[in-house]
Formats: structure tokens, C-alpha cells, sequence
């Protein structure tokens, strides 16, 4: 039985960022230790380091005062550290009890598995999560909670010293968060060092014990649960305290006339969508996640089939059926995940700044050069993109800059751009740059563009649109205007059944 | 039926209805086509890619590939034949053999798992390696085994009917399938292909488990070799150049998707049958045999195709449990955010 | 001078120092017996070849797909150019015939890579063995002999005396490309595609028709090579260019194109292309057994393909940022 983690001076750098450093903090037996920072602060590296995924550059992790040397995954597991990750880790063409018994199956004494025992053991585990699963189940039919329910399920059975959990509840429904923080706390009362990260400043006041708090790679702060609140976190979180970013924003107050309209839309994904957009106006697209908000996007933009309906723009009915025919009409999307579909990562930042416009810096049939380094340059220049030079990586820069370098992409002045569909925009960018995007969209509305904003945080879709679209199960639910909406009826609008 | 089911995977009813009809379009065109010698011969003829298909198999579920499996039956025959030439007892040389196969499969596992090259990629290289240092060592003629007691290892019929390859290939099978069934290495092999980050952070050492399976791989292939050896007095240098595209072919028709973590024994025999059955009975037909080189092609496709329409239908599940995802997903960020207010 | 600067620090300067010392190790060793005049004609015979498979494999390479059909459309294509001179058709008719059956097999490989999903080693796996099957059953597997006087200038005619008139083409064809790739918008766009295909999609590009594109275009450069071999040799047979298509593969990794794609150029290519054929040729020079060759030519492969990849992995660790 282990009675004291402790990391001491762990330091990481990655090519280019350093993500730790010399990070030191213990953490006891029968306590829950809060893991708390921003995007990008080191917690996942470190929960990476206790699970043997990767080494520490220096430092090392103490079990009761004894270093320990992990290689791989497998010595952490055998010095009794489970750690629960975000992403969930699951083979889906595996059934449920295969998953959570993975590599430990089970065996008679002929090593042949005994999968009688396995599934009763298994469905004894299910029944202690209070779950409707059958342990035969292919895993890859479940949703996403149940899924991050066999996770957990999995460090449970091993009976580790060491739970880590990074981020459990991000796809969990109440009921079933309800009886995570009861197992949780079951653990810490058997004495066991629980780990918990999370955003959500709740649940931390909820369970955990004390906090530690991480900020840029660094150790900020270790405080008592009870005897700290929100304010001071988000203080010793971000470094200083957050004003009002909403209340400096300079506005459009002109609209203009109607440019897109969105009649009876139905996709796959949503039913029966009816939008209109006027020029210099910014519609904030607000909604649970999945509620069907990117994927209208992607319809509008030509990314996704269309079943039935039609998109007008300047009154005229036009179909097309990809997003270069969008591109070509003035409708540009900056998509949610950058690293995925937003950037080329190994093309230099000019590459990916001129890769909508190709056809329009030719010369005769070649690319121009010059061309494209002044397009490169005004996007600097207009967005204060901090990058060594044009030729620099993408994948290089910061997300902040990563996201300026897709805005510049989006609005740079051979595209025309008339309609600016923004999934998303502030995800995964420090509390400094998200005034500055607040301020850009304001004035790519002022220059006439008729913006839509697809944003998963509330005070951010209230405060930035004039209109409001609340999206629930691929419909429209609803319709306010920036006056009337409150968090309370956007999110009444959002719940709402068919 | 379930049972059946579990052994040849979901579309086996599929697979086994066209090897039928494809085995009863040969006895039309030719009554002799499932004759007793007839048949023993595709018994003989199965075993060969049917004994490497199993190495093969087992890669593919997780996740690699070894293209140079046809070479390294050949050299494994080659090696054997010249051992027994050089006067060593043949179980000896057999054993000579399959640790040779065995290193070979080392040699793949270094670059995959040190040199970190994709395992198709890498072992195409070798595969060119292998085949130079073959007709190197054979100066590009067969190696005669002049061995009366090694060859029953080739003619040797049980029961009257099963060639004894046969018989090596199905017991093969039959261990292997419970293998994979059966013992915790089999299911770490599933978990490799299907998700080799989440199978490292359940404490299982994937580069150690693909090493084995390389080096299983390559014992199995030399093993084959030594098999087509014993049936043909002789190790021709050219005589296992469709090896590895054959037991792909057939592992993938019998429903081991290339992309690794699905798939089993009972499916890759059934595919083995249907390629075998499906040149065999072209040769019979008197088609000239480039025609089977052109079927070859065409039966991969197929195969392909029906892997691409199976996961069509599995992106179609998929997309049915998204909705009720969504509908989780909707709940909890309900229930989150009432609970933030109340907290 | 920066840009001297900038050039000894890529990955050609080593490449590009790495060619000299084998033509200076080769030349050692054969006592000066590579650089003689007429067997640098050979060295430069031999390029055209492998030079347009290069192309070929590269692009798609670059474009993060890869085509292993190339040596059976080179001899499928050769037969049929070859058949229909027999049967009296002009020499044009006969290269733009196999041209477009070349050509067409690469639709078909676009196809089922594109709207399949086949993966494309798997897919031209396939269709490998059908065109290298469709070969055979047109010429029953024996050699269609050439007597087109175009066709003999084409593969055997020297320009000056010196230098092959089918090395003229292979020089065209790689400056060509050279062009394309890093002046167009078409090779900008397989750059992209490369690198990233879905951002690429959503940034307006047309990842699928760029495909179809590389596929074609190899397919008919496969053709054309083949049909050159068989030019060359005044018959067209069976064993063809199918291991000449391993060299492309082998020239395209050499010269720094990787097999994750986005990365590479023809720069490289050309250097990768003289590496193999310096280091062939030398061998034979040097009085290697080509049984020997063949597993030395394999092992250039795969210390090519090591390269690569130590590479690329070193490029995907810096991509770890937590």
C-alpha cells in the first residue's frame, strides 16, 4: 500500500515548447488531489509521465519516498499506478469484458481463459457502476460515456494505490457522474491516492480534498479545497485577474442587406434549418455538443451532403457540392480541430495562408511569388501573427497564432469573403488572445461580412452575436436577439425536446 | 449456429455459398474436377499457401504484414535441402529450417520495431534481399533433396484420403484459432491490431508481441517450404514467389481486414479454400495460366470489396449509435450545467 | 551566398555528397573504369527509365499515396504498343495506344482508392497482377519483337555521337515536373494534399481530383517507360520493367521523398535517380554477381527507407506538443 506520491523537479520539453518544469508536489493516501490549469499548462504531460507513457528529461516520481524508474506503461501498472485518460483508450471491435480485463484475462492452469469467470467478474463490475451493459457487448457499439465508463471500470479492477483521472466527466451524464464521485470517493476513504484533472471549477469544489495548480509548466499553487474559491484559482489559473472582455468590444451597429439564406435545410445530421444572415451581422450558433451545430456548418459551406432544401445567397438558389464551389461564392469555414482540418502542420505558414486563392496569384500558369509573400505579410501584419518568417511551419507556431493564420487565411483580400463560418474560434486559446478574436470578429462584421459563430461557451455566443440560434437534436430550437437571450433562456432553448 | 457463426466471422455464410458454386461451376466444366486425386491434389495445393496463411494471419490481425513470406518459405526450403544434402539426418534439418524462418522474422521485427519502418514497407525491401540472396545461394537452380524418408513428409495420405500437409495445415489451424480464442496472447494480438496505444497503456508490450508474431510468421513459412520441399524432391528458387500475395488474398477473403484487430482462423480457411479452389479448378479447365495470374488480381479486388462494403455497413451502425451519443451527450451538458447553478 | 548556405544545410547537400563519394568509390575500384566516356553513356542510358517511373511513384509518394502497378502497366502497355506494330499501325498510334490503356489503368487505381477506399498499396497490388496477367494472355508470354525504324531511333539513337536521344526525354520530363510541382497550382496542391487532405478539402482543394490526376499521370508515365524499355531492347517482354519500378520506389525514397507524404521534390529525385544508377552500373563494373546485385539493391532500399523514416520520425516527435 502506497501512502505518498510525490513528484520532484519533473522537467519536459518538447522540441520548440517547454511543457514542464521542475514541477514538484506530493499528493496523499485517502485524499482526492485536484489537478487544476489551462490548456497547454502540463497537466496531461504529467498524468503521461505517472503512467510511464513517456519519461521525464529530469526528475522523478516517489512512491513513499522511493524513485521510481518507469520505462513503459507496464512498470507503472505493476508499481500500482492506474491512470485514466481523456481520450478514451479502447479496442472497439472488442467486447466490454475484454476491455476492461484487457491483458489480464482470466486463465485456468493451463493458461486457457476461463471465460465463464470473465464475465461474471465482469458483469459484478458493471453492476457496481449501476450500468444497463451486457459484458458481451462490442465495446465499439456503446456511446461515448459508456465507453468512458469501461475505462474507468478497467482502472478500477486493477485495485491500483494510484487512480488518475484526466478529465472523466467530459462525456458523462449526470446519473452517471453522480455515481463516479461516490466510487471516488469510496476510493479515497479505502485509502487510495486519487488524482483528479478537470476544468470544471464544480466538480473540483465538489470532491477534492486540495488542489494544485499549473500554470504555463510551472507549479503556481497548492491550497486547501475549503479554504479556497473560485476567484483566487482562476487568478493563480491565468496569472492576473480577468476583467470584463465583452464590455471593450467595439461593435457593428449597421446591417446591411440579407446575403445568406438557409431554407429547410435537412442533412443527415440536421432537420429543417432556417437561417438568414444580413450583411455585418453575427449570428452565434449556440447549443450542447452534438446538438448538430458544426455539422450544419459543414452543410452550409458544401462540406456535407445536402438530403433537401436550399441556401440562397444574394437571393439566388445555388448548389454546390463541395467547399471550393463555397470558397468560390465568398463563404469561408474555419474549422473546430486545426491539426485536423484547419492547417497543413509541415507546410509553411505562407502555403497554408495562400492555399484557398492558388488560382488568383498566378501569372500566366505559374504561382507568384511575390504575390504570395504579400498576402503573407498583410496577414501578418493585420493579425499580429508572431511567426520567425513566412516560410516558418505551421505546426511550429502557437494555437493562438495557428488560429490568426486560418482568420487569414479566411478573410484575406482575394477571397472576397462575404460569409465567415468561425466553429469554434477561442477552443484551446489563452484568455489574452480570446479578446483579441472577440475584436477581430466585431470587425469583420463592421467591413460588411456577415458572420456565424459556432461556440460551445456561453458568455462568448451571448455578448459577441446579435442574433442567437439555439440547436437542439439537429433542429433549431430557437431564435433571440442578444437582448432577449440570458444564459437561463439560451439554455432552456437548448434542452429542449423535439 | 451462433457457434458456426463465431468461428468464420459474419460474412462466412457469404464465402462458403460462393466457394460452393464456384466448386460446382468446375465440376460442370470438368467431371473430374472433385475426383479422389483431383481433390488430394487441392488438398496438397492448399496446404502450402494455407500453412503460411496462418503466420500471416496472425500479423494482419495485428496490424502488420510480412510481404516477404513467399521468400522466406523458399529459403526455408532451400536451407533445408541443403542441409540434407550436406548429410544431416532430415528432422535435423527440418529444425535447421524453421530456426532459420525464425531469424528471418527477427530480422522483419528489428525494422519494425527498431528501425520503426512500416511493416509493408520494410519487408518489401527484404523480400528483393531474400529473393537475390536465394538464386546467390542456388546459383538460380533447384537444390535436389535426395531423401526417401524426407519426402513421406510430402506423400505420406492418412485415412487414404488426407495428404499429410493437409493434415499439418488444419491441426495448424485448429491450435492457432484457439490461440487466438483462447489464451490472453491471442486476445493482446486483437487489442495490438485494433488499438496499439490503448494495448501499451493496459501494460502489454506491443513490440515485444510483434516480434513474436514475425518470428512465428517466419518459422511457419520456412515450415511451408520445407513441406513443398518434401512433396517436390527439390527446392526450386522460384518456387513460393506468390506466397505472401496469396496468403494475403486468402486471410483477407476469409475476413481479416487489412487494417488489422478482426478476423480469425475459421474465415482465413475458408479463403485459402476459395483461392486455391479457384486456380485449381482454372488449371483444370485448361485456361492457359496467365489467366490465373489476372484472376488472382481480380479475386483480390473482390476481396477488398467485400471488406469496403462490410465496413460501409458498419459505418452505417456507427452513424445509428452517433444519435444516441448525441442524445448522452445532450443530457449531461443539461445535467452539468443545472448542477453548476445549484452546487 | 545565403543560398549557398541554406542549400549545405538540406537533406540534397548530403544526398548530393553522398552520390559523389560512391561515383569516387566506384571509380577506385574499377580503376577508372566509370567514368570512361561510353560508360557514362550507359549510366545515362539506364536513367531514362527508372527517371520516369521516379516521376510517377514521387508525385503520388508526395501526395501520401503510393502505386506498386507501375512495372505491370510498363509491360502490359509495351506488349500492346508492340503487338499493334506488328499488326501495321503507325508508330504515334502505337506509343499514344499504350499511353492511354496506361492511362487508364491509373483511373481505374484513382478509382478504387478514391471512391472505394481501398488503400492504395493494396489497391494497385491488384491491380498489378491483372495487367501483368493481361500481358501474358496477349503475347501467350513470349517477346513481340520490334522493327518500328521510329521506335529503334527512339530507344538506340545517340544525339552527337554521345548522348541518348531517349535520355533527352527523361531530362524534358524531369524538368518538366520540376516545374509543375514547385511552380503550379496543381503541384502546390499535392504538396497540401500530402500534407493534410482533409484541411486541404476544407481550404477549397480537390483532393480526390488531384488524385486521379498523380494516378493517371503515373499510369501513363509507366506506360511510357515500358514502351521505351521495349524500344530499347527492340522486343517486348515479359520480364519488362517490373523491377525497374522497385528502382523508382527506391530513387523517389533516396531522394528524400517520404512515404508519409507532403515532403520532397524532383531536385531530390533527380540525385536519388544517379545515386541508383551510379551504384547499379557500378557494381556491374566492379564485377559484382547480379544475383548479388539484386540483394544489394535491396539493401539500398532499405537503408534508404531507414533514412526516411529515422527522419520522419524525428519530424513526428517534434509534432508531440502535450
Amino acid at each position: 500500500m502506497t501512502n505518498r506520491l510525490e513528484f520532484s523537479d519533473i522537467t519536459k520539453a518538447f522540441p520548440g515548447i517547454k511543457a514542464l518544469s521542475e514541477v514538484s508536489f506530493c499528493a496523499e493516501c485517502g485524499q482526492i488531489t485536484a489537478l487544476l490549469g489551462e490548456n497547454g499548462a502540463g497537466k496531461s504531460t504529467l498524468l503521461k509521465i505517472l503512467s510511464g507513457d513517456i519519461k521525464a528529461d529530469n526528475g522523478e516520481v516517489l512512491l513513499d519516498g522511493e524513485p521510481q524508474n518507469f520505462k513503459a506503461p507496464s512498470d507503472a501498472l505493476s508499481a500500482g499506478i492506474s491512470v485514466i485518460y481523456q481520450e478514451r483508450q479502447m479496442v472497439s471491435s472488442l467486447s466490454v469484458m475484454e476491455n476492461i480485463f484487457a491483458g489480464e484475462l482470466p486463465r485456468n492452469r493451463f493458461g486457457i481463459i476461463n471465460y465463464k469467470k470473465l464475465k461474471t467478474e465482469a458483469q459484478k463490475l458493471i453492476d457496481l457502476f449501476e450500468l444497463p451493459l451486457d459484458a458481451r457487448m462490442t465495446v465499439g457499439r456503446l456511446s461515448v460515456a459508456q465507453q468512458q465508463m469501461v475505462e474507468i471500470m478497467r482502472a478500477y479492477r486493477r485495485n491500483s494505490d494510484v487512480i488518475a483521472f484526466d478529465e472523466p466527466t467530459a462525456s458523462l451524464a449526470e446519473a452517471e457522474i453522480t455515481i463516479l464521485f461516490k466510487l471516488i470517493k469510496e476510493l479515497a476513504r479505502q485509502g487510495k491516492i486519487v488524482i483528479y484533472v478537470s476544468h470544471r471549477m464544480a466538480e473540483i469544489f465538489r470532491i477534492t480534498d486540495k488542489i494544485i495548480v499549473l500554470k504555463d509548466g510551472k507549479f503556481v499553487a497548492d491550497l486547501k479545497t475549503s479554504e479556497t474559491d473560485e476567484r483566487t484559482l482562476v487568478k493563480a489559473m491565468v496569472g492576473r485577474e480577468i476583467g470584463d472582455t465583452f464590455s471593450k468590444l467595439s461593435r457593428c451597429t449597421e446591417q446591411g442587406e440579407m446575403i445568406l439564406e438557409v431554407k429547410n435545410l435537412t442533412t443527415k445530421k440536421v432537420t429543417g434549418i432556417n437561417l438568414s444572415l444580413r450583411k455585418g451581422e453575427i449570428i452565434g450558433l449556440a447549443g450542447l455538443v452534438g446538438a448538430g451545430r458544426t455539422e450544419l456548418a459543414r452543410a452550409i459551406f458544401g462540406a456535407d451532403k445536402i438530403d433537401s432544401g436550399e441556401v440562397l445567397i444574394d437571393g439566388k438558389n445555388i448548389r454546390y457540392k463541395n467547399p471550393s464551389g463555397a470558397l468560390a461564392l465568398g463563404i469561408a469555414l474555419c474549422p473546430e480541430d486545426r491539426k485536423e482540418e484547419g492547417l497543413v502542420l509541415f507546410r509553411s505558414m505562407k502555403e497554408n495562408i495562400t492555399i484557398s486563392v492558388l488560382s488568383r496569384i498566378r501569372k500566366f500558369l505559374f504561382l507568384s511569388n511575390s504575390e504570395e509573400k504579400r498576402l503573407s505579410d498583410r496577414a501578418i501584419e493585420k493579425y499580429d501573427i508572431k511567426t520567425p518568417s513566412i516560410n516558418e511551419l505551421v505546426g511550429e507556431l502557437s494555437g493562438g497564432n495557428q488560429q490568426k493564420v486560418i482568420l487569414g487565411r479566411a478573410t484575406n483580400e482575394l477571397m472576397s469573403t462575404r460569409v465567415l463560418i468561425l466553429d469554434e474560434p477561442t477552443k484551446g486559446i489563452d484568455v489574452g488572445s480570446k479578446a483579441e478574436i472577440y475584436q477581430m470578429i466585431c470587425d469583420f462584421a463592421k467591413t460588411g461580412i456577415g458572420v456565424i459563430v459556432i461556440s460551445s461557451e456561453l458568455p462568448e455566443v451571448l455578448n459577441i452575436s446579435d442574433t442567437i440560434y439555439v440547436m437542439a437534436n439537429g433542429r433549431i430550437s430557437g431564435v433571440l436577439t442578444r437582448e432577449e437571450a440570458s444564459e437561463e433562456t439560451v439554455l432552456e432553448l437548448a434542452m429542449a425536446e423535439q | 449456429m451462433k457457434r458456426l457463426k463465431r468461428i468464420f466471422g459474419s460474412n462466412y455464410l457469404a464465402l462458403i455459398v460462393v466457394t460452393a458454386a464456384v466448386m460446382l461451376l468446375f465440376f460442370i466444366l470438368n467431371n473430374n474436377f472433385l475426383a479422389l486425386d483431383n481433390v488430394k491434389n487441392l488438398m496438397n495445393a492448399v496446404s502450402f499457401t494455407g500453412t503460411i496463411t496462418v503466420g500471416m494471419a496472425l500479423l494482419l490481425i495485428a496490424g502488420e504484414v510480412d510481404l516477404a513470406s513467399g521468400a522466406e518459405a523458399c529459403f526455408g526450403g532451400v536451407v533445408c535441402a541443403m542441409a540434407i544434402n550436406a548429410g544431416v539426418p532430415w528432422p535435423v534439418a527440418l529444425i535447421i529450417a524453421l530456426v532459420f524462418g525464425a531469424c528471418c522474422g527477427l530480422v522483419n521485427a528489428f525494422f519494425v520495431n527498431v528501425v520503426h519502418i512500416m511493416g509493408f514497407i520494410c519487408t518489401l525491401g527484404i523480400m528483393g534481399i531474400y529473393n537475390g540472396l536465394i538464386r546467390v545461394v542456388t546459383d538460380n537452380h533447384p537444390i535436389p533433396a535426395y531423401e526417401p524418408s524426407f519426402w513421406k513428409l510430402g506423400s505420406t495420405t492418412l485415412f487414404g484420403i488426407f495428404p499429410l500437409p493437409f493434415v499439418i495445415m488444419i491441426t495448424l489451424m485448429v491450435v492457432y484459432g484457439l490461440i487466438l480464442t483462447r489464451t490472453n496472447f491471442g486476445r493482446t494480438i486483437y487489442m495490438i491490431g485494433g488499438n496499439r496505444r490503448a494495448a501499451r497503456l493496459c501494460g502489454i508490450n506491443p513490440q515485444r508481441i510483434i516480434t513474436a508474431l514475425y518470428v512465428n510468421n517466419g518459422m511457419l513459412a520456412a515450415l511451408a517450404g520445407v513441406i513443398l520441399t518434401a512433396r517436390m524432391h527439390n527446392a526450386s528458387p522460384g518456387a513460393a514467389s506468390t506466397g505472401a500475395i496469396d496468403a494475403i488474398t486468402a486471410a483477407v477473403l476469409g475476413g481479416i481486414s487489412f487494417l488489422g484487430g478482426v478476423g480469425g482462423m475459421g474465415g482465413c480457411f475458408i479463403g485459402i479454400l476459395l483461392i486455391t479452389v479457384f486456380s485449381a479448378g482454372l488449371t483444370a479447365t485448361g485456361l492457359p495460366s496467365y489467366w490465373q495470374i489476372v484472376a488472382q488480381g481480380a479475386i483480390l479486388v473482390f476481396a477488398l470489396s467485400v471488406d469496403f462494403f462490410n465496413s460501409k455497413a458498419r459505418k452505417r451502425r456507427l452513424e445509428r449509435d452517433e444519435i444516441k451519443r448525441r442524445r448522452l451527450h445532450f443530457e449531461s451538458r443539461a445535467t452539468e450545467n443545472q448542477h453548476r447553478e445549484t452546487d | 551566398m545565403t543560398a549557398i548556405k541554406t542549400f549545405l544545410r538540406s537533406k540534397n547537400a548530403i544526398l548530393l555528397f553522398f552520390l559523389i563519394a560512391l561515383i569516387l568509390a566506384f571509380a577506385v575500384l574499377s580503376g577508372g573504369g566509370t567514368l570512361r566516356p561510353s560508360n557514362i553513356v550507359n549510366i545515362l542510358q539506364s536513367i531514362t527509365i527508372v527517371s520516369l517511373l521516379t516521376i510517377g511513384a514521387g508525385t503520388l509518394m508526395i501526395a501520401g499515396e503510393i502505386d506498386l502497378s507501375l512495372g505491370g502497366i510498363g509491360t502490359m502497355s509495351a506488349f500492346i504498343a508492340a503487338l499493334l506494330l506488328k499488326n501495321g499501325v503507325p508508330w504515334f498510334g502505337a506509343l499514344l495506344a499504350a499511353v492511354a490503356v496506361g492511362a487508364f489503368v491509373g483511373l481505374i487505381n484513382g478509382f478504387l482508392v478514391n471512391e472505394l477506399g481501398f488503400q492504395s498499396f493494396i489497391a494497385t497490388l491488384a491491380t498489378t497482377s491483372i495487367t501483368t496477367g493481361v500481358g501474358y494472355i496477349f503475347t501467350g508470354g513470349m517477346g513481340v519483337t520490334i522493327e518500328d525504324p521510329v521506335f529503334r531511333f527512339i530507344g538506340n539513337e545517340f544525339i552527337g555521337g554521345y548522348i541518348p536521344f531517349s535520355v533527352l526525354i527523361a531530362v524534358i520530363a524531369l524538368v518538366v515536373y520540376a516545374v509543375l510541382l514547385n511552380k503550379t497550382k496543381f503541384g502546390r496542391s499535392v504538396y497540401l494534399v500530402g500534407g493534410n487532405r482533409a484541411a486541404a478539402r476544407i481550404a477549397g482543394l480537390k483532393p480526390k481530383k488531384i488524385l486521379y490526376g498523380l494516378f493517371i499521370n503515373a499510369g501513363a508515365l509507366a506506360a511510357l517507360a515500358g514502351t521505351l524499355l521495349a524500344s530499347k531492347l527492340l522486343v517486348a517482354n515479359t520480364v519488362g520493367i517490373t523491377s525497374s519500378q522497385f528502382a523508382g520506389l527506391t530513387a523517389a525514397i533516396l531522394g528524400g521523398i517520404s512515404f508519409g507524404g507532403g515532403t520532397g521534390g524532383m531536385g531530390g529525385a533527380v540525385i536519388g535517380i544517379f545515386i541508383l544508377s551510379c551504384f547499379n552500373n557500378g557494381m556491374t563494373m566492379v564485377n559484382i554477381q547480379p544475383y548479388w546485385q539484386t540483394v544489394a539493391s535491396g539493401a539500398l532500399l532499405l537503408a534508404a527507407i531507414s533514412m526516411d523514416f529515422l527522419s520522419t520520425a524525428r519530424r513526428k516527435k517534434s509534432e508531440v506538443k502535450i
